[in-house]
Formats: C-alpha cells, structure tokens, sequence
C-alpha cells in the first residue's frame, strides 16, 4: 500500500515503530544446524579424471571421519540436552501443553499414527505415582518427536521419543537402568536422561529427583 | 529441481522477519520459536515444490499454514483463523484531524504493539504482512485470497488499527 492520505503515512511511520524481535541466538542456532546439514547436490557431470578423484578424496574423507577422535562430539551431546530442556520448558510453559488427552497409553499411541513418520514405542500408561497426562507432537531438534507428559507429585515430567539416527549419543559412562544404558545429565536444575533403544531415541526431562527419573525410565517400555 | 541446500541457506536470510511475524501471530516468544522451526521443516520438506519466484513470500506462505494448523492443533474448539471476520468491520475511516495525529506522533512502541495485539488474527496479519514490504498481489498469494479481497480487507484493517491506535492513546 503506498498511501497518499496524510494519515495514512502517518500510520505507516508510526508501525514502522512498532517492536520487533530478532529470532534468539538458540533458534538461529539450530536452523543453521538444519540448514548445514542439507548437501547441496552433486554436479552432474564431472570429467573423465575428475570423477575417479573424486572419489578416492570421498573415500578418503569417509575414513578420516570414521577413524578420527571425537573432538566435538562432547559441546554436540551437551546440545541434546539443552534441546531436551528446552522442549520440556517448551511443554510446561504452554497454555495447551498435551493435544491428546490421556484416557491410558492405548489411547495417546494411536493418536500419533499420520502425525509422525515412526510409531513410538511406549508402553507405560502411568501409574497413581507417575500418571500420564497426554501427548503432542513436538520437534527435537531437526524431526518431528512424540512428547509424553507425565505427572509426579506437583511436578511435569517430558518425555521425548524421536528417531535417533544421526545424534551425538554417548557411549561411555553410561548408567545400567534395568535393559537401559542411561546418558544421566542434569542442566539449569532439570535432570535429563538420554538413552537409545533400537531405532528410537528418548529424552526423559524433569525437575524431579534424579532417583524418581531412574525409577521412571525403565518401565517406559517394560512395566 | 531447485538445490534444496542452497534454499535452506538462503532461507535463514528471512529468519528474523518470519521469527518476528510469528511472534505477531502468536502473541507467544515460545509458541513463535515452535512456528519457525515448523515452517523450516516444512520449508525443507517441500523445497523440490518451489517453483522460484519471491523466496520470501514462499516462506510466508508456508508459515502461515503452519499457524493455522498450530491453531488448529491447540485450541480445536474455539473459531478458526477466518479471514471473513475482517469483513465485519465497517467502512472508511472518518479523516484524522491534527489532534489525532499529534496523539499518534506520542504512542509508544508498547502502545503500537499492544493495538496491533488488539485486532484479530486476520487483521494483524494482513497488516504485517503489508508493512513487511509484501505487493497487495504477494499479500494475496500468502493469504490464499484473491487481490481484491487484500485491497477491502487491508483498508479494513488499517481502519480498525486507527480506531484502536486511538483508544491507546488517549
């Protein structure tokens, strides 16, 4: 629109003034995670020599990354949990925090069928010390993740159920929870317990004790 | 085929603007960070769709429908986003004398922000979307209506923000 009435520009310059908010540093970061990690396409064509050097200098790039040292793969696990925290403040803090009520583990399963591309794999359906309150779709990181809120005491407990392909999952100094082998964190007061069981990832996120999360996570899928 | 890498890169550009946008729509810093990285994945999702044209625009698009259905998602019960709301909005605006502009020449950010909270979600939209550098014709194309409809609605909408501007600040 490009008014010519007075009060029209007058308008324009006063929402021109209007608060805007710049995206935070966290969310900037983690596009541009999700943006690193889109290839762009191979050229098409390469030339006759080309092509085999190619080649041999991918080969060579494969073996350096399967061999070399982990050297930043500890700042990467440390983002899981921050991601984790965040997406359980994320839950907590939201006027609408589950999308399907709990009418038992049966009912919020099902719901999940078309709304994401994996079936997540939980088979707890609370208890009258860890009842389950509901479930939404949420993003860890750059995929979509079942989130299950669950209740105990006066206190929410998160967890996250997201393919695990392609993160930085510990796999020393890992914690025996009956079949599980837990990464126990803890950050900006929440515990946060990681853990990977086939295909699935889980992210476990409270202000709980860390003994209550313990006792929690391995009847997730074996109560 | 566009490269979707080069999209992705190219998109983060807009982050700001669409960060800003959804914090518009949303009312909410935590609900907009949920709708950027929405409409991102989304925007990844559907880079072999993108036929060229106005980047910008595309994303706008796309996060708007992403906004619909968050709505949808979280409040299933209450009225949907409906553009037809703007239309209960009467006629042109009654000429601003000197005072009301001397009035809006002292309103605050917070003022501006709290009339622009004021007006439904289809109002402060199509408001945002035209003071966000958009053509009536990409307003359109967002919006999902036709050009008329933005021209009516957005007048319409420029009205009702004047009549709020006006009761903050009194």
């Amino acid at each position: 629109m490009t008014p010519e009435d007075p009060t029209e520009r007058e308008l324009d310059q006063l929402l021109a003034r209007r608060p805007r908010s710049a995206a935070p540093a966290e969310l900037r970061r983690r596009m541009e995670a999700l943006a690193s990690e889109t290839r762009p396409a191979a050229p098409r064509r390469l030339g006759r020599w080309l092509a085999p050097l190619a080649s041999a200098c991918a080969a060579g790039l494969l073996v350096w990354v399967v061999v070399r040292p982990p050297a930043d793969t500890a700042g990467a696990r440390l983002d899981l949990v921050e991601e984790a925290v965040n997406d359980h403040l994320r839950v907590v803090e939201s006027s609408h925090p589950v999308e399907i009520e709990s009418g038992g583990i049966h009912q919020v399963k099902p719901w999940f069928t078309g709304r994401l591309d994996f079936a997540p794999r939980v088979e707890f359906s609370g208890d009258a010390e860890f009842p389950l309150v509901g479930g939404s779709v949420g993003y860890f990181r750059d995929r979509k993740a079942a989130v299950f809120l669950f209740r105990h005491r006066l206190h929410s407990i998160t967890l996250l159920v997201f393919p695990a392909d392609r993160l930085p999952w510990r796999s020393h100094g890992l914690r025996s929870l009956g079949p599980l082998a837990v990464d126990e964190q803890r950050s900006r007061g929440f515990n946060v317990l990681l853990w990977r069981e086939g295909e699935l990832g889980y992210a476990l996120v409270s202000d709980v004790n860390l003994a209550d999360l313990e006792q929690l996570a391995p009847r997730l899928n074996h109560p | 085929m566009p490269d979707r890498g080069r999209l992705a890169r190219e998109a983060l550009q807009h982050l700001d603007a669409l960060y800003d946008h959804g914090r518009y729509l949303t009312r909410n810093a935590v609900e907009a960070e949920d709708l950027v990285q929405e409409t991102y994945a989304r925007v990844l999702g559907a880079a072999a769709t993108f036929g060229g044209g106005n980047l910008k625009a595309w994303l706008f698009r796309i996060q708007r429908n992403a906004f619909i259905d968050q709505r949808r998602r979280s409040r299933p019960m209450a009225p949907s986003f409906d553009p037809a709301a703007l239309d209960t909005l009467d006629g042109a605006p009654a000429p601003a004398g000197e005072d009301q502009l001397a009035q809006l020449r002292r309103m605050t950010g917070a003022d501006i922000e709290a009339a622009l909270f004021s007006l439904s979600d289809e109002a402060r939209a199509i408001v945002l979307l035209d003071l966000e550098g958009f053509t009536e014709t990409e307003v359109a194309d967002i919006l999902g209506c036709a050009l008329g409809t933005v021209k009516s609605r957005l007048s319409r909408a420029r009205a009702a923000l004047r009549e709020k501007l006006k009761d903050y600040a009194r």
